[in-house]
């Protein structure tokens, strides 16, 4: 395949990730490249959102390398090219001071100079990330009076307002009712196909994305990567290696 | 009013009282997002330690107090983020311990007296014309750079990780956060007294909160409510001889209950 000569967007070798003595990820290699989609699962507890924390940066690899655009992370510079939602994005403080528009506007602050006020560009991108969400209509509401579908919106807008190249989003499901989460991966698919962007998803919930997904990496301490999701759903050694997390896949696919 | 501004002592204390209420509102708005509301109390006195080696040495209690305060505040963000101990029970030790070494510095130089006094409670009387300059000169740089920083300070106060997964250099931003903060309340130790200072910086927020608005008209609404509370108990205090630190306390709280009154759902 061409894909493989490009710079992946992550490179991850041989990564190694212990707690007290405690092994949360072991030997994970995994690269990611640009235009991909890309879902991980696994069970709770099984280490998948300490990997997408040791990607961006959060956590340090007790060993291994991860390489972002082909640089370390911590030579890395160009954080907006990445719009990280995190699990407990749409769990929003209710008391905090923010309105949507306020909100989003935190998508462009780090491409903004100090004193400068916002630039017009600055503006049209909230403006862009707003109409792209649905969240226009709005964007003077204050976030903590918002539904669950709402402020997932919302937290995706704010990662799309600085027109990220690759947007990692870890479970933005919580609190979403099963409307706004179908229409949410079709936001998704589209997010990926029409506006190019490497979409990164951690989920339970394969069963809904496995058409629009191109890859699917498992994660229980070791990945599996599977290059093809819906042979993967089906497989017996994926059983193996997920326990009970295989029998929630079924489980959703009578349902659906 | 006039008959008020017409004394020369009572035109210093607005001044300064009015730097005091923009910045500390100003301030407080990041204290009491990032649930740092304590650490006021507990830099307040901290500055107190300074004021203390200040009366002792000879030295100016206020510039004494920036100092002692800014090393506090840099111990409680290092003490915060390099230990995995209860940012509420880091604070609480340091106000008590640095309470226990102001009192034993003053006690051990003799200085328990009335210039203490004001310290802790504030006065009107006692702010001169060498602690206004101070307060311009540290207040105007203070301001500067909260209002050069205020959005990423906003964005860290919202959520920490995604700031610094924005490309935010959040570990350095919340470091001058708390030394601005520092730097405030040792300022205001002199017209609200540094028992009293903690009131000033959160409860102006707290209420602005209430209204349940956007960040920019919260700020707004908070430095609203700090300035009518300073010149009023500051006016209170000189008409009917109240100590001003708690006058003007007791006229921010006033506002924050009726703050509360006016927005319950």
């Amino acid at each position: 395949m061409s894909i493989k000569f490009k710079v992946p967007i992550f490179d991850v070798k041989s990564l190694n990730y212990s707690v007290r003595g405690l092994n949360i990820l072991i030997s994970i290699s995994l690269e990611i490249f640009n235009g991909e989609y890309v879902a991980i699962i696994g069970p709770n507890g099984g280490g998948k959102t300490t990997l997408i924390r040791l990607l961006l940066g959060l956590e340090e690899p007790t060993e291994g390398s991860i390489k972002l655009y082909g640089k370390k992370i911590k030579n890395f510079k160009e954080w907006h090219k990445i719009g990280y939602v995190p699990q407990r994005a749409s769990l929003v403080d209710e008391n905090f001071p923010a309105t949507v528009e306020d909100i989003v506007k935190m998508g462009r602050v780090s491409k903004r100079t100090f004193f400068r006020r916002m630039s017009n560009e600055d503006k049209s991108a909230v403006q862009d990330a707003m109409i792209k969400m649905d969240v226009l209509n709005l964007k003077d509401k204050m976030v903590g009076t918002l539904s669950g579908g709402q402020r997932q919106r919302v937290m995706i807008a704010r990662a799309l307002a600085s027109n990220p190249e690759i947007l990692i989003l870890d479970e933005p499901n919580t609190g979403v009712d099963m409307v706004s989460q179908k229409n949410f991966y079709a936001l998704l698919a589209k997010l990926n196909k029409e506006e190019k962007i490497t979409i990164v998803f951690i989920t339970h919930d394969i069963g809904v994305i496995a058409d629009d997904i191109g890859r699917l990496f498992t994660i229980n301490q070791k990945a599996t990567i599977c290059n093809n999701p819906k042979e993967t759903l089906s497989c017996e050694d994926m059983s193996a290696l997920y326990g009970i997390e295989a029998h929630l896949i079924h489980n959703h696919k009578h349902e659906h | 009013m006039i008959e008020m501004l017409s004394y020369e002592f009572m035109q210093r204390a607005f001044i300064a009282g009015i730097l005091i209420a923009t910045l500390a509102s100003i301030s407080g708005t990041f204290i009491v997002l990032k649930r740092y509301s304590l650490m006021s109390e507990t830099l307040a006195h901290s500055a107190l330690v300074g004021v203390a080696v200040g009366l002792v040495a000879g030295f100016n209690p206020l510039w004494m107090a920036v100092v002692v305060a800014v090393f506090a505040a840099w111990i409680i963000e290092y003490l915060r983020t390099s230990f995995s101990l209860y940012s509420d029970a880091i604070l609480s030790i340091l106000l008590s311990g640095s309470l226990a070494i102001a009192i034993i510095i003053v006690s051990l130089g003799g200085a328990f007296n009335n210039s203490l006094f004001s310290y802790l409670f504030g006065s009107i009387l006692s702010v001169s014309y060498e602690d206004v300059v101070t307060i311009m000169i540290f207040g105007s740089i203070s301001l500067l750079l909260l209002l050069a920083f205020s959005r990423e300070l906003y964005f860290i106060a919202y959520d920490e990780e995604v700031a610094k997964t924005s490309g935010i250099r959040v570990k350095l931003l919340n470091f001058l956060l708390v030394t601005v903060v520092a730097i405030i309340i040792a300022l205001s130790i002199r017209v609200v007294g540094s028992l009293l200072i903690g009131a000033l910086m959160v409860i102006p927020t707290v209420s602005a909160l209430q209204y349940r608005v956007g960040f920019l008209h919260t700020v707004l609404i908070s430095l609203f409510i700090a300035l009518f509370s300073v010149i009023v108990g500051m006016t209170l205090s000189f008409y009917f001889s109240l100590p001003s630190g708690a006058t003007i306390v007791l006229c921010v709280i006033s506002i924050f209950i009726t703050s509360l009154v006016i927005n319950k759902k």
